[in-house]
């Protein structure tokens, strides 16, 4: 029986070779460039990750506040916020640090005439956002910048992953597509000789192998095309990168047998779902 | 071997057969007749389940035919061999590969059935047209060649539709041997036909049709 719907199969490609081709080539397309953004996806990966680091925001307390009230107010931020830890930045780093992450002090700073400088309190979490939040209390005056180059190089590496995700998805879709169309169309093509078949006696597997072997060789082709596509374009762009003095997107080693296993289900998934409603409709007439 | 009560099937409100009941023996030979309309071609489409009843209940070889799954039914159309009227052969394959691919899926591996098929084929005087595809055989070599695709795997139940509707006398005569021979083995053949010629060649059970009633049920002539 399997030999038989393998010569069925063959017989129907030879028949539809051109057509069977084309689709090959049409999704080596979108696989391939599917397989190439996951590439770049995996590569993005690790900056994501400094988007999730902790940050360090500086907080200017208000210069009236003596020490015992300056120390009520720490340890009162520990109580609330356990995950903070919090530093008072020593005498003589303050003025350098207050021009660094202050500068609009600079000419308070610079003056004739000496003032109280403000206490300085460095503050690590995870969540800025609450730090900055420490402006609507009367001990803080002002909060230093919130987010760091890192975090916005790991803000951008998310939002890449999402689109290549995204892009990804997109072109695996059309494939899918692309592959039920084909097979909707041979199958239809065909409707005749399936009606014929199922009156002298073929069973509904008999009558889909061929169909189904048919549809996973260009599948398997598109995969291997795929593999080649994506691995062509990972090392085009990784020379490029490269040249820049950064860590070029490697090509993941698992890849190839993804994308033959996504060239086999994808043809094969789509003709199960177009030959099982045919079935339906030819019942239903 | 087929038990019909009550049989009726209705298309577009027409009614094409009417409460037909009958028995069919296992080894028997029957002749469906009757003009143009009277439901021959559709009596057969119900026993082979291209067709589902209306109203009543149809059983061949012991199964209810219109209970079966899918599978159920393509298991019993294996043990029937059907002469279509419009041929129903697969234009993209051979006169050898109409009739091996029904022995494929019958089980047979690819050698013994291009054996049985050319052994049939020869049979039907049509051996040399193997590579032939159908469009460019006659009527009456597409008929034969649908008639080859039926007997190759031997069935139990010979159903054909106005078998020799395309051949001439000569070769309707032979058809009919070929038949009797068959039948003369065991197998139910049941051969729906406006042929009078026919009918009068070969004596056996007769059924007319009238407007989709059995009218008579016997011997020929009535």
């Amino acid at each position: 029986m399997t030999a038989h719907a393998l010569e069925e199969a063959l017989a129907l490609l030879r028949r539809r070779g051109a057509i069977s081709a084309v689709l090959a080539l049409s999704l080596v397309v979108p696989m391939s460039l599917a397989g190439f953004t996951i590439s770049l996806g995996l590569w993005a990966r690790p900056l994501v990750a400094l988007e999730r680091q902790t940050t360090v925001v500086r907080v200017l307390l208000h210069p009236r506040m003596d020490t015992v009230q300056r120390q009520d107010w720490l340890a009162e931020q520990v109580r609330l916020h356990p995950g903070w830890r919090l530093t008072e930045v020593r005498q003589e780093a303050l003025k350098e640090r207050l021009k660094l992450w202050f500068p609009y002090l600079e000419d308070l700073l610079e003056g004739e005439n000496p003032v109280e400088l403000p206490t300085l309190v460095e503050v690590e979490a995870e969540d800025h956002e609450e730090v900055s939040a420490l402006t609507k209390g009367p001990a803080v005056i002002a909060v230093g910048p919130t987010s760091s180059v890192d975090q916005i190089l790991g803000l951008i590496a998310r939002r890449l992953g999402w689109l290549l995700g995204g892009i990804s998805i997109v072109l695996l879709a059309s494939a899918s597509l692309l592959a039920a169309t084909w097979i909707h169309l041979e199958v239809y093509r065909h409707a005749d000789e399936i009606t014929i078949m199922r009156l002298v006696g073929a069973t509904e597997g008999a009558i889909r192998s061929p169909f189904l072997i048919a549809a996973l060789i260009p599948g398997i082709c598109a995969g291997v095309g795929a593999s080649v596509g994506a691995w062509y374009l990972v090392h085009s762009v990784g020379s490029l990168v490269e040249s820049m003095g950064l860590t070029p997107p490697a090509y993941p080693t698992w890849l190839p047998a993804a994308e033959i296993a996504v060239g086999m289900i994808l043809p094969v998934a789509a003709a199960i779902v177009t030959m099982a409603r045919h079935a339906k409709l030819e019942e239903a007439e | 071997m087929i038990r019909l009560r009550n049989l009726t099937k209705t298309y577009d409100g027409r009614r094409i057969l009417r409460g037909i009941d009958l028995k069919v023996e296992a080894g028997e030979f029957l002749f469906l007749t009757g003009a143009s309309g009277a439901g021959k071609s559709t009596l057969l489409k119900l026993l082979y389940a291209a067709e589902k009843p209306s109203e009543g209940v149809v059983w061949v070889a012991g199964q209810r035919v219109d209970q079966m799954s899918r599978n159920q039914l393509a298991m019993l159309r294996r043990k029937i061999g059907v002469i279509f009227q419009d041929f129903k052969l697969l234009r993209h394959k051979t006169v050898l590969e109409n009739v091996t691919f029904v022995l494929r899926f019958h089980g047979l591996g690819s050698r013994e059935a291009h054996r049985r098929a050319y052994q049939v084929l020869k049979r039907l005087g049509l051996h040399h047209r193997q590579s032939a595809l159908p469009e460019v055989l006659s009527g009456g070599e597409q008929q034969r060649v649908a008639i080859a695709r039926a007997l190759a795997y031997q069935p139990r139940l010979i159903l054909a539709d106005e078998p020799t509707g395309n051949l001439d006398a000569d070769l309707a005569g032979e058809l009919l041997s070929l038949l009797c021979d068959i039948n003369y083995q065991g197998a139910t053949i049941i051969v729906a036909t406006h042929d009078h010629a026919l009918l009068e060649a070969m004596p056996a059970r007769t059924l007319v049709l009238n407007q989709g009633r059995i009218e008579y049920d016997g011997s020929w002539p009535p």
